[in-house]
């Protein structure tokens, strides 16, 4: 591993140097079968074409795929729109929804740099100084000091505030506001709470608001597109009914029965609001919870409205206003068709999203209750309303936490009681619960797949998280043993797809991911077939 | 929210395409920007472009029956068929002989979901597909 010497006031440096190049023996080394970089895809330089639109000038990946106003043009402009920003997170008008954990934060920490190991970025690199939970929120701390207080502006670097805001730091800045997943592994970590992965959230807050920046993915063809659309996928009311119809045959086919999958049902007890992903990577997963919510007789529909089919909110990972429009959308569908409560599938920022934080905005007639589908199952399954039989479930197991349902929200217990009554080899990886490691795919890095990013992600931000499986699995890790990942979150699932064939682990390992609801149903005693299908998806 | 960005539009360099003395923009893995200016030539340029996957398609009468169907799906419904929708639609208009991943894999081996929608002239995808 090569010593990393970056400081904090390297962001401030001239566009014509990168300020971290990683190398291959940089990377936190995988475990068997790797053996070393002939077992994976070599690392690769940006193409010299992205360096006139994008900012390569960090580490090299491209994590905001639009242009950036570089090489002299409207520099001051964008330093004062980032000042102004500044001023706006900092007041209680404009950013009344996280003012008081960001100051908190911004005011504790007392460098003990305890988060710092906590952090699967920064390990996995090798420990590079731009990863380290600490080092975006400090240079933040600094500019504030520098330019926005007195002291500040008067004794600059003798007070701490030695940050040169100028445009490289604001382009460096914002490419760095994704480089964590916001799996907030480091608040967890810190003694006294100050929460890092907050105050990234508030940068890219910032960068969105103010200055119009943000990866495609999540807002032109994220959120925008969500509530134009209907989907972030693009999934029209059309395409959800002939996906709904398809499903339907499709449970037909597998399970000799056919199901009526209930839609728009008012007055139903539940609106089930998945991620719309899954009707088009994995409608095995909305066919499984169909197939489970039938068995258990319960009164539940889903919503064909536009945005009611999509319950992913990427709001809630860079845009509050965003965020808040998507989730009153939720809502406001949920009231419309009368139902006592909404729950969320098998996706973990959707569940951040609509029970944590859209709580804010939820009032009066809007505050429908919300749980997730976790809970649910585990009621359901303790209460017997499954007939299942473990047996046929009789493989190795393991299982990830993702951060936003396990971590934030607690719902640690529901699935692993369900998966140690169905699942005869599970196994939990370490660590586990809400000492989880993310995905990789978190914050939105699970769909932002423009130029290098990808890169990114698999070698950097999902690295642990292929780590953790194979050792889960070190016992049987030969590929003539058939082995299940479960993966209760969609987002989840895209990271470890793109990882995994990355890696190559399907071919070396024969390991597959799927939900926690497809591996209830393949446990179902009246089942002929197995539910569960052991090939590549 | 406010998105009076100080980002440059115009300033874009992104790939083109050129059929028929037209030149058309393409995203930067290749898919066309605007998915109305498709047509069967156009097709037949992207196919035989290898900038964005490392290797060219050649057309036969397989590959334009799934071409076809994904197009027709993608302007009905606004999305690309999910990849177990679009083999048991195979399956259903061609028998099982092409209602198969191996079979899709085979004349789209960059993969049918992201290749052969490429060609079509889809949009990538995008959200968390």
């Amino acid at each position: 591993m090569s010593k990393d010497d970056t400081r904090l006031q390297d962001i401030s440096k001239p566009l014509n140097e990168q300020l971290v190049k990683i190398r291959f023996e940089d990377l936190m080394p995988l475990p068997a079968p790797f053996k070393g970089p002939e077992d994976e895809p070599p690392l690769t330089d940006p193409k010299p074409d992205w360096k006139k639109d994008y900012v390569t000038e960090l580490d090299g990946y491209i994590g905001i795929d639009m242009p950036m106003p570089k090489n002299g043009v409207e520099e001051k402009e964008l330093v004062q729109k980032f000042l102004n920003g500044l001023k706006k997170l900092l007041s209680e008008n404009n950013n009344w929804e996280f003012l008081q954990p960001l100051m908190l934060s911004f005011e504790y920490c007392a460098q003990c740099q305890t988060c710092s190991d906590a952090c699967p970025v920064y390990l996995s690199s090798g420990k590079k100084e731009i990863y380290r939970p600490t080092y975006r929120a400090e240079i933040v701390r600094r500019i504030i000091k520098k330019y926005l207080t007195k002291s500040g502006k008067i004794f600059g670097k003798f007070v701490g505030a030695d940050i040169e805001l100028n445009a490289n730091t604001v382009l460096r800045l914002a490419e760095d506001a994704y480089r964590c997943t916001l799996c907030r592994r480091c608040a967890q970590r810190c003694p006294i709470g100050v929460d890092n992965g907050l105050i990234t959230h508030e940068i890219r807050k910032l960068f969105s608001a103010e200055l119009g920046i943000a990866p495609k993915p999540l807002h032109e063809l994220g959120t925008v597109q969500h509530l134009e659309k209907g989907s972030s996928t693009g999934l029209t009311p059309e395409g959800f009914a002939d996906i709904i119809e398809f499903i339907e045959d499709d449970i037909e086919e597998k399970i000799g029965k056919r199901i009526k999958i209930p839609v728009d049902e008012k007055g139903a007890d539940i609106l089930l609001i998945h991620n719309a992903g899954e009707y088009l990577s994995w409608p095995e997963n909305p066919a499984a919870f169909a197939i489970l919510f039938e068995e258990a007789g319960l009164s539940w529909t889903l919503s064909s409205e536009m945005v009611g089919y999509d319950g992913v909110n990427y709001g809630v990972w860079y845009d509050d206003v965003q965020l808040a429009r998507v989730a009153l959308k939720h809502a406001e569908i949920a009231r419309k068709l009368d139902v006592n409560k909404i729950v969320i599938g098998e996706c973990g920022h959707a569940h951040k999203a609509i029970t944590i934080i859209a709580d804010r905005v939820f009032h009066d007639e809007y505050n429908i209750p919300r749980e997730s589908c976790l809970t649910l199952l585990w009621d359901l399954y303790r209460k017997g309303r499954f007939n299942l039989d473990p047996d046929k479930n009789d493989f190795p197991v393991t299982l990830h936490d993702p951060c936003n349902v396990v971590r934030l929200m607690g719902i640690v217990e529901p699935q692993r009681k369900i998966l140690r009554a169905i699942a005869p080899q599970f196994r939990e990886m370490s660590p586990n619960g809400v000492y989880n490691y993310c995905c990789g795919g978190g914050s939105g890095f699970a769909i932002m797949q423009s130029m290098n990013f990808p890169e990114f992600r698999n070698k950097l931000s999902a690295r642990m998280k292929v780590k953790q499986v194979l050792e889960a699995f070190s016992d049987c890790i030969s590929p003539d043993i058939n082995k299940y990942f479960c993966l209760p979150c969609s987002n989840c699932k895209g990271a470890t797809r793109d990882a995994f064939v990355h890696y190559g682990i399907w071919d070396k390992c024969r390991i597959i991911y799927s939900g926690l609801v497809e591996l209830m149903v393949n446990a179902m005693v009246d089942l002929e077939e197995p539910f569960v299908e052991w090939e590549w998806h | 929210m406010v998105f009076n960005s100080v980002i440059k539009k115009e300033g874009e360099r992104m790939p083109e395409i050129e059929v028929k003395g037209k030149k058309l923009a393409l995203d930067e893995d290749g898919f066309l920007q605007d998915w109305e200016e498709w047509d069967e030539e156009v097709a037949q340029a992207l196919a035989e472009d290898d900038r964005f996957t490392g290797a060219k398609v050649e057309l036969s009468d397989a590959h334009w029956e799934v071409v076809r169907f994904l197009r027709e799906f993608y302007i009905e419904k606004g999305v690309a068929p999910p990849i177990r929708q679009l083999i048991k639609e195979m399956k259903k208009r061609f028998g099982p002989d092409k209602g198969n991943q191996e079979y899709l894999y085979e004349l789209f081996p960059q993969g049918p979901a992201k290749d052969a929608c490429r060609i079509a002239g889809l949009p990538k995808p995008t959200g968390c597909v």
